[in-house]
């Protein structure tokens, strides 16, 4: 009993000992571990183990194996084959269709130590040998080199069989880099690599594994070098740059050249406004009224001066009946109404314009016979021996006649009003002796007269336009009085008449009532030698001792300068008694003012006229409707 | 004294107590890697695949060695891919199913017994071919490597069949008792015509024979997965 308990004790202390020993000089061997075991071939297999510490005491290993459902434990058949910690199957003790449960036992003298068992399905424990027999090679496709690896697997593999199935890996790269490419080769036996760096050198490795099992590791490493093959490449690529550089460059000049017309073809200028006189510049200046003011041209609207000869779609006709001449002679006490008009051809029909105020006209012929006097030396009749007499009467007064048509160079010369009474103006007596100057009117309209109206045309002077007679000059014939029989007082007044007319100065007696009157002219026609017949008007009521003495101008025409030239002929103022010959008898009218032609030894005795022509040169304005006080311009004598 | 030898086996088995729980207990594996797993067993799956495709292999090379030697040395009229009438199989006497319809009446058991008995059977004469082989002249390299591996691997086929059926049909481990049989006998032929034909006859059994096994196992195979479908 006691012995038992003894022997319990010490079991029991061996027990705890056991359990709980430390590592003291000497120890029982740490417990080794069966770190791998592998196949090369599905044929064979090792097992590594990895011992523990050995507790200072020489440790003996040893690996028992045991098979599937099999209670039979095996020892390692072979330890040193593998070399050191292995053991080693061969192909009979190795089993495909079992698994192995291995145990290794490290034993000292202090005790074993197992380790943990470890089962083996030989199947999956295969890792290949690397393969074989790696060459590289480089071969070219059409100019292009590339490598082809090849190998062979592992001998041991049983491949050809069919035994184990292997698939391989390889890998490359350049020399000096650190990645390498994979690529993944199957089970076939060769592989290309395309994309070569020339003149690069490469690095090749291949590694395999079979279906279940581990990789193999890589083989040794091939290496190969590829030629220089970038040269030719080069080539052909500077060659196209060249050329595309070139015919860039011809594209470019081409372009450049043609600039302007492919502007013009892509964009189309813009037209800009096309008005004559029309300024961009001050349109965009934004000044409006330049710009339309610069529109306005100066000769439009047309102010032409055309020829208002134009206008006239008649010609005008002036004639003075031979009967106002005579009576011009008779009248002798017409002197007081020589400031009358000399109503010596006084028409009914037709108005009368300021030309027709006869007292002027008589006034002014008076001052205009002696101007006359160039004429009266043409004339050789008594009238023109008595207009001497009355120039040299009348001197006075035509010096200031004179003067005035000196100064009316370009004016118009218009009848004054004074001389409408022509008719009234006698000279009658004067006229039968001496050459009795016509004081024709110049009633001309103005070529402005608008042709419509008739061929008559009425003038009517105005009052007023007296005064603006200024600067114009009336140069008519007068029917003349008789010179004779001009009082002075007459002749003063007559003179102061006209020059009161020549002379700017409102000429009272012109505008006395009495002794004026607005008498109108009628242009009656023209006739055949462009002179323009003007009729004075017949002043049917009132027109006390209206004589039909008008001085007519004849229009002889109107010359290039537009200017109207007047033709005055000395009228006869036709005396009550003179009989008044209608106006048509143009050729009596014309043997009555046949200008120049003092041969009036012709003219009915009882109108003695002469009858001078006038011309006149007056230029008449191109303006319009000119007052006939204005117009006449009297020749001067 | 018994009793304390008794108390040392206890004390042994208390210490080793943690390392005998291991060694008893069957840890089912599934386990396919390669790692070191504590995978006691293959799988039946898996066990039958291998076997089929063992089966397959030595099919591929027998029929590779026969036409090997059939080139090499059996003359041209001669040449047959059916047994002749003077020389039959030495596996003819078999109890196995050769018809299609008896295979399908046949039981998985008896299927792997069929697969047993003929690798077993041939076992030995493939040994005697590989020694007459060495006999001939010119006699190819490749063609006794072929006949060589034929053989190594039968004789693993084998195991693998018994540990099929000891897994499936749960039965215990088989000796080769079937080879103790000798079926095969030894007939010494003097003529090389004889002897060449011999082979020949030999050779091109086997590699029916090979063929028969690789379609009763898939067979096997098939029934396992689907039952009512294998042909």
């Amino acid at each position: 009993m006691m012995r038992k308990g003894v022997e319990a004790v010490l079991l029991l202390s061996l027990l705890f000992f056991t359990s709980h020993a430390k590592a003291t000089r000497f120890s029982p061997p740490g417990k080794p571990a069966l770190t791998r075991c592998r196949s090369p071939e599905k044929e064979t297999f090792t097992c590594w183990w990895e011992p523990g510490s050995d507790g200072g005491l020489p440790t003996t290993y040893a690996l028992y194996y045991r098979k599937e459902n099999s209670e039979t434990v095996y020892e390692c058949p072979d330890y040193h084959t593998a070399g050191e910690n292995s053991c080693f199957f061969n192909k009979n003790d190795t089993s495909i269709w079992v698994n192995y449960n291995i145990t290794v036992v490290a034993t000292n003298a202090l005790g074993s130590t197992f380790s943990d068992p470890v089962d083996i399905d030989v199947v999956y424990i295969v890792k290949p040998n690397p393969p074989e027999k790696v060459t590289v090679s480089v071969m070219e496709d059409k100019g292009w080199p590339f490598l082809r690896v090849s190998w062979e697997p592992p001998h041991k593999a049983d491949t050809r069989s069919g035994w184990i199935t292997l698939i391989y890996e390889l890998r490359v790269k350049l020399e000096g880099e650190d990645e390498w490419e994979m690529h993944l080769a199957g089970q076939q036996k060769m592989f290309n690599i395309f994309s070569l760096r020339s003149g690069g050198t490469y690095h090749v490795q291949v590694r395999c594994k079979p279906d279940h099992g581990f990789w193999s590791e890589w083989s040794s490493t091939s290496y190969i070098k590829v030629p220089d093959y970038f040269h030719r490449e080069k080539s052909v690529w500077i060659l196209i740059t060249v050329f595309s550089a070139f015919i860039f460059l011809i594209l470019t000049w081409l372009l450049h050249m043609n600039s302007h017309s492919l502007k013009h073809c892509i964009l189309p200028p813009v037209p800009g406004p096309k008005i004559k006189g029309f300024d961009k510049q001050l349109l965009k200046d934004g000044k409006s009224e330049d710009v339309f003011s610069a529109l306005v041209v100066s000769d439009f609207p047309p102010t032409t001066s055309s020829n208002y000869e134009d206008l006239l779609v008649e010609y005008l006709e002036v004639y003075i009946p031979e009967e106002q001449e005579l009576t011009l002679e008779e009248s002798k006490d017409l002197h007081d109404s020589c400031l009358k008009s000399e109503g010596s051809t006084s028409d009914n029909d037709s108005g009368r314009g300021s030309c027709d105020s006869h007292t002027l006209l008589m006034d002014k012929g008076e001052a205009k016979e002696g101007e006359r006097q160039t004429d009266q030396e043409e004339s050789q009749t008594e009238a023109q021996r008595q207009q001497k007499d009355w120039d040299e009467e009348e001197l006075t007064y035509t010096h200031e006649d004179m003067v005035s048509p000196d100064m009316s160079s370009g004016r118009v010369k218009t009848w004054p009003s004074v001389f409408s009474p022509l008719p009234q103006y006698t000279l009658s007596p004067l006229v039968q002796r001496s050459s009795l100057e016509m004081a024709k009117q110049h009633c001309l309209s103005d070529s402005m007269f608008p042709p419509s109206s008739t061929s008559s045309y009425l003038i009517q002077p105005g009052n007023s336009t007296k005064e603006a007679l200024g600067p114009s000059h009336w140069e008519f014939s007068l029917s003349n009085k008789q010179p004779q029989l001009l009082h002075p007082k007459t002749q003063a007044h007559s003179d102061i008449n006209i020059s009161s007319i020549g002379h700017k100065q409102t000429p009272v007696s012109l505008q006395s009532p009495a002794l004026r009157r607005t008498e109108y002219v009628e242009v009656q026609r023209v006739n055949e030698e462009d002179m323009v017949l003007l009729q004075p008007i017949v002043c049917g009521e009132g027109c006390p001792q209206m004589r039909q003495a008008e001085d007519y101008s004849k229009v002889r025409g109107v010359d290039s300068d537009n200017r109207l030239l007047l033709q005055r002929e000395v009228a006869k103022e036709e005396v009550d008694m003179c009989p008044y010959e209608d106006q048509e008898a143009d050729g009596a009218t014309e043997s009555c003012y046949t200008s120049s032609d003092i041969n009036t030894n012709q003219k009915p005795p009882a109108c003695s006229y002469t009858a001078t022509p006038v011309q006149d040169n007056r230029t008449l304005p191109a303006s319009g409707y000119v007052d006939t006080a204005t117009m006449f311009t009297l020749p001067t004598y | 004294v018994h009793l304390s030898s008794v108390k040392q086996c206890g004390v042994w088995a208390v210490l080793l107590w943690p390392y005998l729980l291991s060694v008893s207990i069957p840890l089912d594996c599934k386990e396919e890697q390669g790692s070191l797993s504590r995978c006691p067993s293959i799988s039946q799956e898996k066990l039958l695949d291998r076997v089929i495709q063992h089966a397959e292999l030595i099919y591929r090379v027998s029929e590779e060695s026969c036409s090997l030697f059939e080139e090499m040395f059996v003359p041209f009229p001669l040449r047959l891919q059916r047994n002749q009438a003077g020389y039959t199989c030495i596996t003819k006497a078999l109890p196995i199913p050769s018809s299609k319809s008896e295979i399908q009446q046949i039981s998985d058991k008896w299927l792997l017994h069929s697969v047993l008995m003929l690798v077993q059977s041939w076992i030995e004469p493939l040994a005697y071919l590989q020694t007459t082989l060495d006999r001939y002249d010119d006699a190819p390299e490749m063609l006794l490597n072929k006949t060589k591996w034929v053989s190594e691997k039968l004789i693993s086929l084998e195991q693998g069949v018994v540990v099929l059926i000891k897994k499936m049909l749960d039965e215990g481990m088989l000796t080769t008792t079937y080879s103790e049989q000798g079926l095969f006998q030894y007939e010494v032929q003097p003529e090389m015509l004889e002897s060449v034909m011999r082979d020949y006859t030999l050779l091109s059994c086997f590699k029916k024979d090979a063929h028969k096994m690789e379609t009763f196992l898939k067979l096997l195979k098939c029934r396992q997965t689907d039952k009512y479908n294998c042909a």
